[in-house]
């Protein structure tokens, strides 16, 4: 027996690899090819999503936010912005109100909802009610504008059919008060009067609130006591403004009558037209100012100077009186304590009428006043502007301005001389003031104590209210009548004062239109009978809410600033301490 | 081979589960965030229905009638106004202010700083 040793090299390899050949071979080949087709698409399209994955997630593009955005402002859009007065009350607003209506389909029993419906809404008309329930209509409005209150009570009732829809409406909480400043905005919220058409674009782009320089409360004061005014004396308007004098921002401004402005009714003519800046008035003695200041800033006279008054002044086919007539040499504190127009003639004669007619410029007189109010009336002023125009518009005839205009041009006389234009928006308290100066410190110096003799010792004295220094000027026109001419019965009694005097903050300007004389007054509808006595009260009631505090009249620091020599005729001069 | 099969089929469904989870939260979020807008925009609007009564009920002459009926110390008089600078010294006592007013009338407080206690401001 032998053994044989076998090597594993001598055994032959099994062959690693199956040969196919003929048909199985090629179906196998095909399903290779295949495979391999689909799997490189497939790793291809993976490759393009990876890379889009880190090219997306990686690398930045300039138009992604590098922080997630809020969405949308989070503001409460009403439309129009609110009006707000210069202590944030509200004058103006937009509200969201609802408006009842039904959908006659979905009510069931129309007599007995009616009912029910009505004892929420009592004005409501019980068979109309009925009338619109059983309408075959899907939409019939029930009631406009219902009160939160109102809304929720019908709710309450759960009557089914009856919806809400809810529409925007203008209110102005303040109703009269402001009417004639805030003005009003029609249906499609439109402004249509007043801020609202001045300011209507900003209104209706802007969200935040537009504040005026508007004190709703010295508004109050003022317009209860012109109403008292008008009631006294029967008048059948009347203006009034507080100014500040040092910004030239309107506190309050009123025009009588007035209107409602929640009302969408008609309102009359009347009732709309603002007679505060609208109305252009011959303005009558309290121009005296403006002539007094006018004729000493140019040097044509001194305080110590003065005119013959004591003959009427007769040109073409006027004669020109004084109401207050003294018949005798007058110094210039007299003429403008006794409010004298012969002597103010002779004043500004002596100044002239091209000088005149600058200094009206100056102030602002000969074109409309820059008040934000679609509402302003343009000054009629003589053309060409002969002598006798001169003469006339010394005492506040022949030449018609607005009432904001005048307390415009006394602020600028009181506070050192420089006229900043009226508005009646609140002004930056950090702003510059750029102001076009008129007159000199001198002059506005001398003026104060001018204004503060008429109501001491003048024409003034109804004004006089204890503890404010108040200065001011009593003003009597007679209203030109239709026919060319003047109406001896028909007056527009003004005055205009600033307190305190000796460092003016404010001037206010009453003014009475078509007043009648009455026992209280003796007869009189003059300016210091029927305006003064508006002007005392408005500035004792308003002069805690202006922040002036009563002075002692009588302290020598204030004396010695208000102090004026009243020059005699013959050299004796004597002092005037009153 | 299989080991890491199993790996990334547990990590494919982890991710999964998140992104649903996460998801889901955001849903909720966003939910909460428009109920919460929605609510702000109602609140403002209250805000403003109330703020429009505020200014109507603060109308200055229903102030006045309102002060003329309710209230039982007779109106201050104008001249009893000053600033806090004008007066005269501190008192002392806080008791000594009371009885001085007790008066119906009040005090009339002077109007100008004596000139013996601050003569350099005058």
């Amino acid at each position: 027996m032998t053994h044989t040793r076998l090597d594993s090299s001598d055994i032959p390899a099994p062959e690693k690899t199956l040969r196919l050949e003929g048909n199985g071979k090629q179906a196998l080949e095909q399903g290779r090819t295949r495979l391999l087709i689909a799997g490189s698409v497939f790793a291809l399209a993976f490759s393009v999503i990876a890379a889009r994955v880190i090219d997306v997630s990686v690398f930045e593009r300039a138009e992604e936010p590098r922080l997630a955005e809020e969405r949308g402002t989070l503001t409460h859009k009403t439309g129009r912005a609110d009006i707000v007065d210069r202590n944030g009350m509200l004058l103006a607003t937009t509200l969201n109100v609802p408006s009842l209506y039904a959908d006659p389909k979905y009510i069931m029993d129309p007599v007995e909802s009616a009912q029910e419906l009505r004892t929420v809404l009592p004005d409501l008309d019980q068979a109309d009610l009925v009338a619109k329930f059983s309408d075959d209509k899907r939409f019939t409005w029930i009631k406009r504008n219902l009160t939160p209150r109102q809304q929720y009570a019908v709710n309450k009732l759960g009557i089914p059919g009856l919806y809400f829809q809810n529409e925007s409406k203008r209110i102005y909480p303040q109703g009269r008060l402001t009417a004639h400043i805030v003005g009003r905005a029609g249906f499609d919220d439109v402004g249509l009067s007043g801020i609202e058409k001045s300011f209507d674009s900003m209104l209706r782009d802007g969200s935040d609130p537009l504040r005026l320089s508007i004190d709703v409360r010295i508004q109050h004061i003022l317009r209860e006591e012109l109403q008292t005014q008008i009631d006294a004396f029967d008048g059948i308007g009347a203006a009034g403004i507080v100014m500040d004098v040092n910004t030239s921002e309107i506190v309050a401004m009123v025009s009588l009558p007035d209107f409602d402005p929640n009302r969408r009714d008609k309102v009359s003519d009347d009732a709309v037209f603002n007679r505060a800046t609208l109305g252009v008035y011959e303005m009558g003695s309290t121009f005296k100012i403006f002539n007094t200041a006018m004729a000493l800033d140019y040097g044509t006279t001194t305080m110590h100077n003065g005119y013959d008054a004591s003959k009427p002044i007769r040109i073409a086919r006027f004669t020109i009186n004084d109401d207050h007539a003294k018949n005798r040499w007058l110094s210039v504190p007299e003429i403008f304590m006794y409010s004298s127009n012969i002597g103010s003639v002779k004043m500004a004669l002596d100044v002239g009428g091209e000088r005149q007619k600058d200094f009206m410029r100056k102030l602002g007189f000969l074109e409309a006043s820059a008040i934000e109010l679609p509402e302003r009336g343009r000054p009629l002023s003589p053309s060409p502007w002969r002598p006798i125009n001169t003469m006339t518009i010394s005492f506040g005839h022949g030449i018609a301005v607005s009432p904001v205009q005048l307390a415009n041009g006394v602020s600028s006389i009181v506070n050192g001389g420089v006229r900043h234009p009226a508005t009646l928006l609140q002004r930056d308290s950090t702003e510059l003031l750029v102001g076009e100066r008129v007159i000199s410190e001198k002059t506005s110096r001398a003026m104060r104590r001018l204004l503060r003799l008429v109501v001491e010792k003048g024409t003034g004295r109804n004004a006089n209210a204890k503890g404010y220094l108040v200065g001011g000027k009593t003003g009597t026109a007679e209203k030109p009548g239709r026919r060319g001419g003047y109406q001896r019965k028909a007056l527009l009694s003004s005055f205009v004062a600033a307190f305190p005097v000796n460092d003016p903050r404010y001037v206010v300007l009453a003014m009475v239109d078509e007043p009648k004389g009455n026992k209280s007054s003796f007869g009189y509808a003059t300016g210091g009978w029927v305006a003064a006595p508006a002007v005392k009260r408005v500035i004792e009631r308003a002069a805690s809410f202006l922040n002036v505090t009563p002075v002692d009249e009588e302290a020598p620091e204030i004396r010695r600033a208000l102090v004026v020599k009243i020059p005699q005729p013959k050299g004796k001069k004597a002092l005037a301490s009153f | 081979m299989r080991r890491s099969m199993t790996l990334w089929l547990l990590l494919a469904t982890c991710a999964g589960i998140m992104l649903f989870l996460v998801k889901h939260e955001v849903q909720d979020r966003e939910d909460r965030l428009n109920a919460l807008h929605r609510e702000i925009l109602a609140d403002q609007e209250a805000i403003q229905v109330l703020n429009a009564e505020w200014s109507y009920l603060n109308r200055p002459d229903r102030l006045e009638h309102l002060i003329r009926t309710f209230s039982e110390r007779p109106r201050a008089r104008h001249l009893q106004m000053t600033s806090l600078d004008m007066l005269p010294q501190l008192l002392d006592e806080p008791g000594a202010l009371s009885d001085a007013s007790a008066g119906d009338t009040g005090i009339i407080l002077p109007m100008v700083r004596p000139i013996s206690i601050k003569a350099g401001a005058q």
